[in-house]
């Protein structure tokens, strides 16, 4: 691969603990991702795969605890940076048959690390936007002050008038109907549609470099999300913007991805170019295939009418198995590979030029 | 033809909107949120009827209110014939069990502190009271095998059940009373995907099995167009365009169906879809609601000049077959 | 440095929903001294209706008069005429029991059926309800006691079932309020769509398995309002009068020996009243926690 890639996510690592069960909820197990320069990622997995855990533990977000535990991301600005440094002072960890089984770590002073090393890059070059924009905004101020505050933080406009000016600027840029009236409405006073647009254009304030976009879409009734996603069609193409796409509709992920990395329990199972992976042909992972054939479309409806549905519940990342994670639902398991897919996980190597699969069936 | 199971005319549910205090005083009239309005169709037995619109549109106020769950303003309900809307809740309540809902919350039907294993049995003895323990505990787990679940779940609570398990057992419940018509709101949305579809699989099951009526309410279109033999498009509280799914799906008559179905994130958006008016399909009391209610948002309304009859109040469209089994409620059907 | 420390690697299905294994330690203590409190008040009474008395508790020990504990004889010691302390506590404790329990059975029955009035039916009803249990709410209890007992002279019984009235009002608000958050998760009404009965639904999904928790601490709470009450009106001089015992004309009479040194004669029933309002507040307090899992181990 040609240019470094604008984020590197290494081998990350967020565990969260039930005291109750008194077991590791491993959210995040070693999940690797490349995001490039001008390109969108689109990350789409199920309930529980830790899409989302590991866009928030990138920027620090995850303060439950023990948190994140190991990994690198690296975020090469002008300079590459670690934005999980001092990581591995913090936490340490005790691993029993090559599984982690035990935690300490330091949370206050690893809080205070990640604060330093996300300082100005969160919300500033790495911008994010989340599901519910009414629940993410503050309910008591105004997403003109909102969006103001965002500008005066993050670039050279630290007047209140440059600050509003940048702001209705870029709630026309979202395309909101009269910026100048909305300025002054409060988040309670707009409805799903347009907080979600108020919260991009928050996003945009900041001028960031990237721009994460956790399931932004769901919760919006079918016409609105056309919306949203083109405007985030359209971030792409007039700004040329670095995306993160994370979602479970895999409509809007096929939309707006270039490359897509598919997540389960915790890991990806495969990533690569869009249109390769949304292709329904069975030269990749087995669940990728599986999932897009079972989704409600006419064109998946077998005879009688029945849906190939994959059997089974999906992986509760408490009781994670030994060997492939989708071992108990995959039906593509042959006698030849069973038993390795059993006891070893498979790592996830390229397959074809630009497409990574974790999967037995593609490796020796 | 055989006589419908499920025949509403006319169906309006009206809310009172509460004003504050002060409105009693400056003299403005309450006004009603007419969350469904003058609803009309026919379920005939074994069919699944979709019911498609957006939130707010009054489908799932549609379905509870065939069940009796809240009074109706005005219109009637026939089930098998029966004019079921004036009925008392005692007279009803043997009937309930042949209409039964799927509700749209996974929790809804299950009490938390219930083990599973009471939550069924009671569902049985409604229709079988005169069960002992044994005959209780082979009924529950005859249900538990309709609904592909082991029978150790018994024992949990709903709260160690996942999203799936507690959408079969919601069905199970209902299966125990032995219904014939049942009114599915949005029964995969809070699902995975990969669940959904072992759970349409199943509900398409159930319905050969037993030769069930669904109204399947949701707002995925593709899934609607994919479960059900006819459709029914709801907006704000009426019903815009009626006919075979595959018609609503492929050829739509009526603008905004045809704008709902072309939104779909997987298609590129049509010169048909608007992007200039900024309503957002609520009920705007400010604007006048005479006519057509979808004409703020209508391409075709804005494409033909603002015609006046589009909103006239006295000329409001109502639901008409222009082809044989597909009906539609606009001025101007594409 | 925080350890998290995983000792098995497969984990068990089933989540540990039951309560007393999953509060903290101090709720167990709460709840664990309220329930030693309970026995104690509970055996004492029935011990004291049998007369399964350590000494009589008008006798005069002459001898040992203003004894303090520990004294032979009397393990509580004497009051000032030689009487035995625990006999009387014993004794004293009839002059609450029964009426604190009509005062709760009075608060929770009357409450429960105000309150599912109110929140099951809705509309006109809960108007009403509200009004009237804000109304009865808003009045101050103690004032209304004594304009009750100046006015009509009343026996203890009368007096608690007022009590009782006066407290149904905030059982109405807990059990609206938990129907509420019943009918957010559409359970009411698809226990309804099912064809269960209405009556089977308040009494068995709202009111047996959703209000037990909050009826039971409620009773906890207004027995030791009711203990309270009788103890202040007797230590008023409203309630039992000499020479039958109760621990409010007890801490009453032996106030006067206080100056001079006899501390133990007044402190004695007063300390029996703390600790058993503490016990039942605590056991309020402590189920409370647990039922709400608010604290975890």
């Amino acid at each position: 691969m040609s240019a470094t890639p604008l984020l590197r996510i290494e081998d990350l690592r967020t565990y969260f603990y039930s005291r109750a069960k008194q077991a590791f909820i491993r959210s995040v197990d070693g999940v690797d991702l490349d995001v490039a320069r001008g390109e969108t990622l689109g990350i789409v997995g199920e309930s529980g795969s830790g899409k989302s855990v590991t866009m928030h533990s990138a920027l620090g977000l995850i303060t439950a605890t023990p948190g994140v535990i190991s990994g690198r991301v690296v975020f090469h600005d002008e300079t590459p940076r670690d934005l999980l440094a001092g990581l591995d002072t913090s936490a340490r960890l005790e691993r029993r048959d090559d599984r982690i089984m035990a935690v300490e770590k330091d949370n206050r002073a690893w809080q205070k690390q990640v604060e330093r090393n996300l300082d100005g890059i969160r919300g500033g070059k790495i911008a994010m936007i989340f599901q519910n924009p009414k629940a993410a905004m503050n309910p008591y101020e105004t997403i003109g002050a909102q969006i103001s505050e965002a500008v005066r933080l993050h670039t050279a406009n630290k007047s209140p008038a440059e600050a509003r000016e940048r702001a209705l600027h870029w709630l026309d840029a979202v395309r909101i109907d009269s910026p100048r009236l909305r300025y002054d409405n409060y988040p309670y006073g707009l409805s799903g549609g347009m907080c979600q647009r108020a919260m991009v254009a928050m996003a945009l304030a900041a001028e960031p470099r990237m721009l994460i976009a956790d399931e932004p879409t769901t919760g919006l009734d079918a016409t609105i999300q056309a919306r949203i996603v083109e405007l985030l069609e359209e971030l792409k193409t007039r700004f040329g913007m670095t995306m993160v796409l994370i979602s479970h509709d895999i409509g809007v992920i096929a939309r707006l991805s270039d490359r897509i990395a598919v997540m389960y329990g915790g890991r990806v199972l495969e990533s690569g170019p869009a249109a390769m992976l949304l292709e329904q042909s069975e030269q990749g992972h087995p669940y990728t295939h599986a999932l897009l054939a079972s989704m409600p479309r006419t064109q998946n409806v077998k005879a009688g009418g029945r849906l190939p549905a994959i059997e089974g519940e999906v992986l509760d990342t408490i009781n994670v198995p030994r060997g492939c994670r989708f071992r108990e639902r995959c039906q593509r398991m042959h006698d030849g590979i069973r038993a390795r897919c059993a006891e070893q996980e498979p790592e996830l190597v390229e397959v074809t030029p630009g497409r990574r699969v974790r999967c037995w069936l593609y490796q020796a | 033809m055989a006589s419908p199971i499920l025949e509403v005319k006319g169906l309006s549910k009206h809310f009172a909107q509460r004003r504050g205090l002060l409105s009693m005083f400056s003299g403005t009239t309450a006004g009603t949120i007419p969350a469904v309005d003058d609803v009309s169709f026919t379920l005939a037995e074994n069919e699944t009827l979709g019911l498609v619109g957006e939130s707010g549109c009054g489908k799932t106020t549609t379905g509870k209110s065939i069940l009796k769950l809240m009074p109706v303003t005005a219109g009637e309900i026939h089930y098998r014939g029966q004019n079921i809307t004036s009925l008392t809740p005692g007279e009803f309540r043997p009937l309930r069990r042949e209409i039964q809902m799927i509700f749209q919350d996974l929790d809804a039907a299950l009490n938390p502190k219930m083990r599973i294993e009471s939550i069924l049995h009671e569902a049985i003895g409604l229709r079988e009271p005169e069960l002992d323990a044994e005959g209780l505990r082979r009924r529950a787990y005859e249900l538990l095998d309709l609904v592909n679940l082991k029978k150790n779940k018994l024992a949990n609570f709903p709260s160690e059940l996942s999203g799936g398990e507690k959408r079969r057992i919601g069905i199970a419940r209902v299966l125990a009373v032995r219904p014939k018509l049942i009114v599915a709101d949005e029964p995969t949305s809070a699902l995975d995907v990969s669940i959904q579809a072992q759970v349409i699989n199943l509900l398409r099951d159930l319905q050969d099995q037993f030769g069930l009526s669904y109204l399947f309410i949701s707002h995925d279109l593709p899934l609607v167009e994919l479960v059900s033999h006819r459709v029914a498009v709801m907006y704000l509280g009426q019903i815009v365009e009626l006919g075979m799914a595959q018609r609503i799906a492929n050829a739509p008559r009526h603008p905004y169906t045809s704008a709902l179905w072309s939104s779909l994130a997987e298609k590129r958006s049509q010169e048909a879809v608007t992007g200039t008016a900024p309503a957002w399909g609520v009920f705007d009391f400010e604007r006048p609601s005479g006519g057509c209610r979808f004409a703020p948002r209508c391409p075709v309304y804005a494409a033909r000049g603002k015609p006046a009859a589009c909103t006239d109040p006295q000329n409001a469209p109502h639901l008409r077959e222009i082809e044989p089994g597909h009906a539609v409620a606009c001025h101007f059907p594409l | 440095m925080s350890r998290y420390h995983q000792p098995h690697d497969t984990v068990s299905e089933y989540s540990d929903i039951r309560s007393w294994r999953s509060a903290s330690l101090i709720d167990r203590v709460y709840v664990g001294y309220g329930l030693v409190v309970v026995v104690l008040v509970v055996l004492s009474y029935l011990l004291g209706m049998l007369g399964w008395l350590p000494s009589d508790p008008d006798g005069m020990d002459l001898a040992n008069m203003l004894a303090g504990p520990l004294t032979e004889g009397h393990i509580l010691g004497t009051d000032y005429l030689g009487r035995d302390l625990q006999t009387r506590l014993i004794i004293g404790i009839q002059a609450y029991f029964l009426p604190g329990l009509l005062s709760i059975v009075i608060a929770l029955a009357l409450g429960a059926a105000l309150g599912v009035l109110s929140g099951y039916r809705g509309g006109r009803s809960e108007i009403a309800v509200t009004y009237v249990t804000n109304l009865v709410d808003a009045l101050p209890r103690l004032v209304l006691m004594l304009l009750v007992i100046a006015a009509f002279k009343p026996g203890i019984y009368t007096i608690m079932v007022v009590l009782g009235l006066t407290s149904a009002p905030t059982v109405a608000m807990l059990v609206k309020g938990k129907i509420q958050m019943l009918r957010q998760r559409n359970f009411i009404e698809s226990a309804v769509a099912l064809g269960i009965s209405p009556a089977r639904i308040i009494l068995k999904h709202i009111l047996w398995y959703n209000c037990r928790a909050l009826l039971l601490i409620q009773a906890t709470l207004g027995m030791a309002e009711a203990v309270l009450l009788e103890t202040s009106l007797s230590y008023l001089g409203f309630g039992v009068q000499e020479p039958t015992p109760s621990w409010g004309n007890m801490v009453q009479a032996g106030a006067n020996y206080l100056l001079q040194g006899n501390f133990w004669v007044s402190t004695a029933p007063a300390l029996a009243i703390l600790f058993t309002v503490l016990g039942f507040h605590l056991l309020g307090d402590g189920l409370n926690n647990m039922f709400e899992g608010k604290r975890q181990r």
